[in-house]
């Protein structure tokens, strides 16, 4: 697989600020139909995090907690794994297999511009595998 | 299979050649109208109608050669059906590239990302669907190509989403305005629906000569 990143990412990113609570969190993962919620950094120095339906579950839900009152950045997973967009699919998929993540954070110098799932690699799989005679 | 499909006759290996012609002008075509799209060239266009005469040209003499008595008699609907859905490929084609000289700049510009997405889709799903056409004549695995289109098309659905979120919150005060790009919207959409159909119809003729 030659394929870059930046050529089966998703840029469609669904985000939100730091102060926002996790009931908002949960309200915009279930609008959307979406598993994971980039946060974005609070200032230059900052560096962005994800929300995950698993931090939600396990880390609010689990533990009897009230989602309006805790903030997302109390749970939120930070720095995030993220991948430079020119990268192979082929380097994508060793991350994924290392750390055990289904998606991946794509960026273009400090900005995360999209997102590869392990669904997004699956397709590009069977289309090249289809194209070979 | 292959035996059943050609019978050993001229006019059927005619049939599949022109068929094959069929489905790669189908490949220019999209590729020249992903060409016009990523460089805003709306006069490039014009090569679409054009080779969609060639097309229909070559659409009119493989009808006329089935009805001349090409192939086994209940195979030749579905083939004729392939055929004519293949050409509604080229209609929704040549629409999406009528409306696309008509659509407003600063409309188009708001999706212009998600339609280069979409023709570049298209192009492979027109790639993948002679790829198919030609595993079906070589006796290949039929299965794996036409789950790659269903992969092709799914995501064309999802970009189509995207697309009306984006245009929803564009507020018109023109009719045509609005009519123009959601008509450029469906017609381009709807190439992809098409070359699922014709994949499917690959597959009915491959399941119907087993």
């Amino acid at each position: 697989m030659n394929t870059k990143v930046k050529e089966i990412m998703n840029s469609k990113l669904e985000t939100l600020e730091h102060h926002a609570s996790v009931y908002d969190a949960i309200e915009k993962l279930v609008d959307k139909r979406i598993r994971s919620i980039l946060l974005l950094p609070e200032n230059e120095q900052d560096v962005y995090g994800v929300i995950t339906v698993r931090d939600i579950v396990f880390k609010v839900i689990n533990k009897n907690l009230d989602p309006h009152k805790v903030r997302i950045e109390e749970i939120a997973s930070k720095p995030v794994i993220s991948i430079d967009k020119d990268t192979e699919v082929e380097h994508l998929i060793k991350l994924m297999e290392k750390f055990n993540i289904a998606r991946v954070f794509v960026h273009e110098g400090r900005q995360i511009i999209g997102v590869v799932s392990l669904f997004d690699v699956l397709s590009l799989a069977l289309i090249e595998r289809a194209r070979r005679h | 299979m292959i035996n059943k499909i050609i019978s050993g006759g001229k006019l059927e290996k005619k049939i599949i050649e022109n068929i094959k012609n069929h489905i790669k002008i189908l490949c220019s075509a999209s590729e020249c109208f992903g060409n016009s799209l990523f460089t805003g060239n709306k006069e490039s266009t014009y090569c679409v109608s054009d080779l969609e005469r060639e097309a229909d040209t070559i659409r009119r003499e493989i009808i006329a050669k089935i009805h001349e008595g090409a192939f086994l008699p209940f195979i030749r609907p579905n083939i004729c059906k392939f055929i004519e859905i293949v050409d509604e490929a080229f209609d929704n084609l040549e629409d999406a590239a009528f409306e696309f000289r008509y659509v407003r700049e600063d409309l188009y510009n708001i999706i212009k990302s998600d339609c280069e997405k979409i023709v570049k889709i298209n192009s492979t799903m027109c790639e993948l669907l002679l790829v198919a056409f030609e595993t079906l004549i070589e006796k290949g695995d039929l299965r794996e190509k036409n789950l790659a289109i269903r992969v092709c098309e799914k995501q064309i659905d999802d970009i189509k989403f995207d697309i009306i979120e984006k245009l929803r919150k564009v507020e018109l005060n023109n009719f045509w305005d609005g009519k123009i790009i959601s008509d450029f919207i469906e017609y381009l959409t709807k190439i992809s629906d098409l070359i699922e159909d014709a994949s499917d119809y690959l597959y009915i003729i491959e399941v119907s000569l087993r």
